[in-house]
């Protein structure tokens, strides 16, 4: 159930940002979510309907945006999608992969009024 | 209005660790944060490594559970500092759990600090707790494809412990086919097979540990 402690992390930080911003309702919530983080999103948006009431965010809409697993060979430099979780570079075949996107889990913006 | 936020989900949780991962280094703590599924033999390595380490490096261990003191009751036999976290309900160690721990340890006695995290493949590796690194316990009776179902957990960890490999004839686990997956998610970790039973293993493992020791501090030992 870590869902639980990654919603309240969201409404924690929704709240602070529309507080800072002058803003008295959170309307919507853009979550950026890496492919990697193995996100459940029916979880999440349960979880975060609860965590969110009796705050400023109560009723708001959580949206997740799912963010694909890319790869760049640090060999060759090329950026691929990481398909199947197989980490070899498709050009020159390189096991050496850093990853450039998948991962984040991160609240982009809100909208509040 | 639209506000631009863009601020990481787990910062808080990220910062306390940092936090920690200071308080660790200062004492000369190598911290190692330990994962695996129930069952896997967590504590039982920690009982071997105990064995196996005497008069070499002191270990300590910060223990994660949903209820009972038994790892605690457990390891405490072989007079080791033990600190024991019931979660609750809670599927996962996290950073603020351990910084609440750490006045109940004296970590000034403590080479290597343990951090045996609550056992599940998928919630821990989320949560980074100010270790140096992640480490995991795959044991054969659980099946050779868990890489493959657990991506970021294998893709985390710097380290895998094959365990329980004196009962690989009793199952239908294909070690190859283990290495292999776990190879494909993470093609740089670090595979050693072991036995908590025979021994077979451990004396590799604690030079895995002495490695990273003499590699954080420059030293064999405090001693």
């Amino acid at each position: 159930m870590h869902e639980m402690a990654i919603a309240r992390s969201i409404v924690d930080i929704a709240v602070a940002a529309a507080t800072k911003g002058n803003a008295s309702r959170i309307v919507r919530v853009n979550v950026l979510a890496g492919q990697l983080r193995g996100i459940i999103p029916a979880q999440l948006i349960f979880c975060f309907g609860l965590m969110a009431e009796n705050t400023i965010a109560s009723g708001a809409h959580l949206n997740l945006e799912i963010t694909p697993l890319i790869g760049r060979c640090r060999k060759c430099e090329e950026d691929f999608p990481v398909e199947d979780y197989s980490y070899f570079c498709p050009r020159c075949q390189g096991q050496d992969i850093d990853i450039v996107s998948g991962t984040e889990l991160r609240v982009r913006d809100i909208e509040a009024e | 209005m639209k506000i631009n936020v863009m601020t990481d989900v787990l910062e808080a949780n990220d910062r306390i660790a940092a936090g920690n991962r200071e308080v660790f280094d200062r004492h000369k703590n190598l911290v190692l944060n330990l994962m695996s599924s129930p069952g896997a033999g967590k504590t039982t390595l920690l009982e071997r490594t105990a064995e196996a380490l005497q008069g070499k490096l002191r270990l300590g261990i910060i223990a994660g559970d949903i209820e009972t003191t038994r790892d605690k009751e457990r390891l405490e036999k072989h007079d080791l500092p033990v600190v024991q976290l019931n979660t609750g309900s809670a599927c996962h160690l996290d950073a603020n759990m351990i910084s609440s721990a750490l006045p109940h340890i004296d970590l000034a006695s403590v080479d290597v600090l343990v951090i045996e995290n609550v056992g599940n493949l998928v919630c821990p590796a989320e949560f980074k707790v100010g270790e140096d690194f992640k480490i995991m316990i795959l044991s054969v009776t659980e099946g050779d494809e868990k890489p493959l179902k657990y991506p970021l957990m294998f893709r985390e960890s710097s380290l895998l412990l094959v365990n329980k490999i004196d009962l690989l004839k009793y199952t239908n686990f294909g070690l190859k086919e283990a290495k292999a997956n776990a190879r494909k998610i993470n093609p740089g970790i670090e595979i050693i097979d072991i036995s908590c039973i025979t021994g077979e293993g451990i004396a590799e493992w604690t030079a895995w540990l002495s490695g990273c020791y003499q590699k954080k501090f420059g030293t064999n030992s405090r001693a």
